[in-house]
């Protein structure tokens, strides 16, 4: 016998991901690793645990955490190509695996009911709200899937007729997934059922599956046991998110049960009838998909992870959801009516008195923040000397959509799609792309929706697109320069967003277009993509606006042809500054010598703008530059007549742009660009304060028909208040600090009056809160005298260079002044009190009819 | 009497000012000449000068925390109260310094 040398190649890494090499970056891994026929193996450093790189499985099992060490061995046949693309897999691609799939979860509160619940003693259950809202519902106990510990299946004899089962139950089982992700519409829905469908694939399972019944087990208890070999290994891994996949594995080996069975072993799918909380030891994804969503209000788990799948699910859904919530399936009986507050982090039963009334002023509240929010939101921007700039805002998907348009956004400037293509294995198809952008359409409702064709170069990792590596991909096959190889692609694209169109204002735009050429063929497919709609007899908007991005400087040279052929031009300054500046942003040794506020940078901008206005077509700005509220002055100056921002920003930008002059920013351009550098643009920039600050007074923190029975509810009645205005995000910091305060002695004052306060940065701006009881409470005055009156003053911490403890300080006196007491006991309309506090205080003040 | 008096409380935004507005208020019906000092969030103010301490008959002290430079006083008679005193029974305090 012949031995063959091993030239076994290996390398080290340390794992870039911080919540470490979990199932999704290992189904990655694992499928570079099955293209080749070498052997690899994976050591964790840290641990000594071994897997085989072809296993999904194996790795996760080998529990590599954020910064382990991992040794990868290659050896076999094509060990060298093995080991170059894993390397390059290694440095390039695993760095961007772990794509969040949303947003944050809050932050854990501490463990104690709001206060006027606890006032009127009642108890709750609390728990890590991982995706936020308020509920109610009745309780529906939905039962852990667990695998049968014995199915009475006796040994079998014929082996190969049980593998065939078991390879039957795999490619029955992979189907199945497959089949959903083509109805799949949400990028974590997908994401989810990819991860699935690499473990159902899994050769460590079928490894593991085939050694079973080779040992004489039959089908269905080679999947048992070999489910209870996986839950282990899975369970026993200090990993959070490891420990959690042992829920995917089980609902895989069900599903495997089921093909062999003809039917389900673990529980029938539970059917809701009315609006309900569904209270469970853990949810499996597809468990959760199953339940009826009219009716699913709320979800509680005892289970404390905020990464399991059916988490990431529940915050796509928008659903309220609490997790390690402990014992609810005891504590919280079938049928009985609960609130799930996934914002406060509890759930309480809402059959008592205390709750129904918190929530319903709960309700109200939150009711009056939104119409607030959006009465000052809706309003256009416009400057002091009447310029109107439309504030978009920025989005990769719907969820963010909802967001800028919550912060009143006047449109869309950039529906990035990118998020839609990466972190898989086959292309979007038509329909679910169609599904974001109508679902995009229609939340805009009429509000222009800018969507950009898909941008994507050599820096993402593709697998149907095939993008060779590249020494320079910035330079490189990107955006639009793909789109003649990837036909297909494209027009799968533009066919789904021309359908949505046909539901709202969906405008057309092409990333990096250098060239008049690649702007004619761009618009040579979106007619062919009408055509083919025409065809299938499918609506779209004819007249639909298609629109480039301005980022590569060749663009600057020929806008005159271009503006013949497109309807609007969006500068994209990362790119265009660091192409301008032949300057990589990256590069911490090059990137001080761009900056977007240079006066060559200016100029050029200014050349754009120019052009483009002369002839009539529209210019916006997307980008970084935009994104800096700093620059806003530059860019009204420049003549940008929208801006796209980053989403929450927008209602800044928006109060931001009513306080310049459009005339002097105009000038300020002017002479930024006769500036010989950065620093004196910034002085110029520097001499305009943009932040003005809030006044003290507000119509919507005076509160005069306050109907609270004890002082639980006044300050959380007037900590809503600054809530409901804005000038709180955190109620709790708020309500907390005003009772911080308490606790040293009371504040009422005597005469009927009190005057809780604080300093904390809770507040976003110093303020003064006005209530008056129709029934006067104890407050525990130093005169015993029942409180009718409630000043509360609160004061951030971080900001005294202001007047405004001065306008404090006269008020506390005042209040010490019989008449002026008297006043307020008697102030008829909030107007009133506002105009008669501002003029006792000579401060300020502001409000929203 | 020449009076001086320091108000301070904890947080040094409310009642620090009220206490001060109300020892005025009353030494004035009392007859006497005052000079209140508080130290609140804005720090002191209304600063009682070397002057008007060695002037001063008396000195309150209307405080729930360390009065700020209080060797100023060194050599001076001291009443000391809660501020709540000040709010509370502000006269008693006066009456006090009748005997």
């Amino acid at each position: 016998m012949t031995q063959e040398v091993s030239t076994s190649l290996q390398f080290v890494f340390s794992c870039p991901l911080s919540s470490g090499l979990h199932a999704r970056p290992a189904s990655h891994l694992a499928e570079v690793v099955n293209q080749f026929a070498s052997d690899c193996t994976l050591t964790n450093l840290r641990n000594g645990l071994m897997a085989n790189g072809k296993s999904v499985l194996g790795i996760i099992a080998a529990d590599i955490r954020y910064s382990d060490q991992c040794a990868v061995r290659v050896s076999g046949a094509d060990e060298h190509s093995a080991h170059a693309a894993l390397r390059q897999f290694v440095a390039e691609a695993l760095p961007l695996c772990d794509v969040p799939l949303a947003v944050s979860a809050a932050p854990i509160r501490s463990n104690t009911p709001p206060r006027p619940l606890k006032a009127a003693g009642v108890s709750c259950s609390f728990g890590v709200p991982v995706s936020r809202g308020i509920a109610h519902g009745k309780v529906v106990i939905v039962s852990r899937m667990t695998l049968p510990s014995s199915l009475s299946t006796p040994n079998k004899t014929d082996s190969q007729k049980e593998l065939d089962h078991i390879k039957d139950a795999v490619a029955a089982v992979r189907r199945r997934i497959g089949e959903k992700l083509k109805y799949s519409i949400t990028p974590a829905g997908t994401a989810v059922l990819q991860a699935d469908l690499a473990m159902a694939s899994d050769v460590f399972l079928v490894e593991k599956l085939t050694e079973q019944v080779l040992r004489g087990k039959s089908a269905g208890q080679a999947v048992v046991e070999t489910g209870e070999f996986f839950i282990d290994l899975l369970r026993h891994s200090d990993n959070e998110y490891v420990r959690e996949r042992s829920s995917d594995i089980e609902e895989i080996c069900l599903q495997l049960l089921e093909e062999i069975y003809g039917a389900s072993p673990g529980s029938a799918p539970v059917a809701l009838h009315e609006p309900s909380v569904v209270v469970a030891e853990t949810l499996a994804p597809q468990q959760l998909l199953e339940l009826d969503r009219r009716w699913l209000k709320a979800l509680v788990l005892e289970y404390s992870g905020s990464t399991s799948h059916a988490a990431i699910l529940a915050r796509s859904l928008g659903i309220p959801t609490l997790v390690g919530v402990r014992n609810a399936r005891l504590v919280l009986p079938p049928g009985s009516e609960v609130v799930v507050d996934a914002n406060r982090g509890l759930v309480v039963s809402y059959s008592l008195a205390a709750v129904r009334r918190f929530y319903g002023r709960e309700q109200q509240t939150l009711q009056r923040r939104r119409e607030l929010w959006s009465r000052q939101t809706e309003k256009p921007a416009i400057t002091l000397d009447g310029q109107r700039i439309d504030v978009a805002a920025n989005a990769s998907s719907v969820e963010e959509l909802v967001i800028a348009f919550e912060n009143g956004a006047d449109g869309i400037g950039l529906f990035r799609t990118e998020m839609i293509f990466l972190g898989r294995e086959y292309p979007p198809s038509e329909e679910e792309q169609f599904a974001i952008y109508a679902e995009a359409a229609r939340t805009a409702g009429g509000r222009p929706v800018v969507i950009r064709t898909i941008d994507i170069g050599g820096d993402k990792r593709v697998p149907y697109l095939n993008l060779p590596p590249e020494e320079n991909p910035f330079l490189g096959y990107r955006g639009a320069r793909i789109y003649a190889e990837h036909h297909q692609l494209l027009q799968s694209q533009l066919r789904a967003i021309l359908r949505a169109s046909a539901l709202g204002q969906v405008q057309i735009m092409a990333p990096m277009i250098s060239s008049l050429e690649e702007i004619v063929q761009f618009k040579d497919a979106i007619i062919q993509a009408k055509q083919h709609l025409i065809r299938n007899g499918m609506p779209f908007q004819p007249d639909l606006k298609v629109g480039i991005m301005v980022e590569v400087p060749s663009v600057a040279f020929i806008l005159d042809q271009l503006c013949s052929e497109v309807d609007f031009f969006s500068i994209g300054t990362n790119d265009l500054s660091q192409y301008f500046f032949a300057a990589d942003r990256n590069n911490s040794k090059v990137n001080e010598l761009f900056s977007v506020r240079h006066p060559s940078f200016l100029r050029f901008l200014k050349q754009i703008v120019d052009q483009i206005r002369l002839a009539g077509k529209w210019a916006g700005m997307c980008g970084e530059m935009a994104a800096d509220i700093r620059n806003l002055p530059l860019l009204v100056g420049l003549g940008l007549r929208e801006i796209s921002v980053p989403a929450v920003e927008v209602r800044e930008y928006k109060r931001t742009v009513s306080r310049l002059y459009a005339s002097d920013c105009g000038v300020m351009v002017e002479r930024s660009i006769a500036s010989a550098k950065v620093l004196e643009v910034d002085g110029l920039l520097g001499q305009q304060p943009l932040q003005a600050a809030q006044p003290l007074l507000a119509r919507e923190l005076i509160l005069l028909g306050s109907t609270s029975k004890n002082k639980e509810e006044v300050i959380q009645e007037m900590v809503d208040a600054f809530y409901v205005a804005s000038r709180t995000e955190d109620r709790h910091l708020l309500e907390e600090a005003l009772w911080a305060r308490e606790a040293v002695y009371s504040t009422g004052l005597g005469y009927g009056f009190a005057t809780p306060h604080c300093k904390t940065d809770a507040v976003a701006a110093d303020s003064i809160c006005v209530l008056r009881l129709r029934e006067p409470i104890n407050w525990d005055s130093i005169d015993g005298e029942r409180v009718r009156m409630v000043v509360l003053l609160a004061l951030r911490n971080s900001e005294v260079a202001n007047n405004h403890m001065q306008v404090f300080s006269t008020l506390a006196r005042k209040l010490m002044n019989e008449d002026f007491r008297q006043h307020l006991l008697e102030v008829e309309t909030a107007d009133e009190a506002t105009t008669y506090l501002a003029a006792q205080l000579g401060t300020a003040m502001t409000g929203e009819r | 009497m020449k009076i001086v008096a320091v108000t301070a409380c904890p947080t040094g935004i409310a009642h620090t000012y009220m206490a001060a507005a109300r020892l005025e208020k009353i030494a004035k019906n009392f007859g006497h000449e005052i000079k209140v000092e508080t130290q609140g969030a804005m720090g002191i103010e209304n600063r009682l000068t070397e002057n008007d301490i060695r002037q001063a008959h008396i000195a309150i002290f209307a405080v729930d925390i360390e009065v700020e430079e209080r060797e100023r006083f060194n050599g001076v008679k001291v009443i000391q109260v809660p501020l709540q005193e000040a709010l509370k029974n502000p006269e008693n305090i006066f009456s006090k310094l009748q005997h």
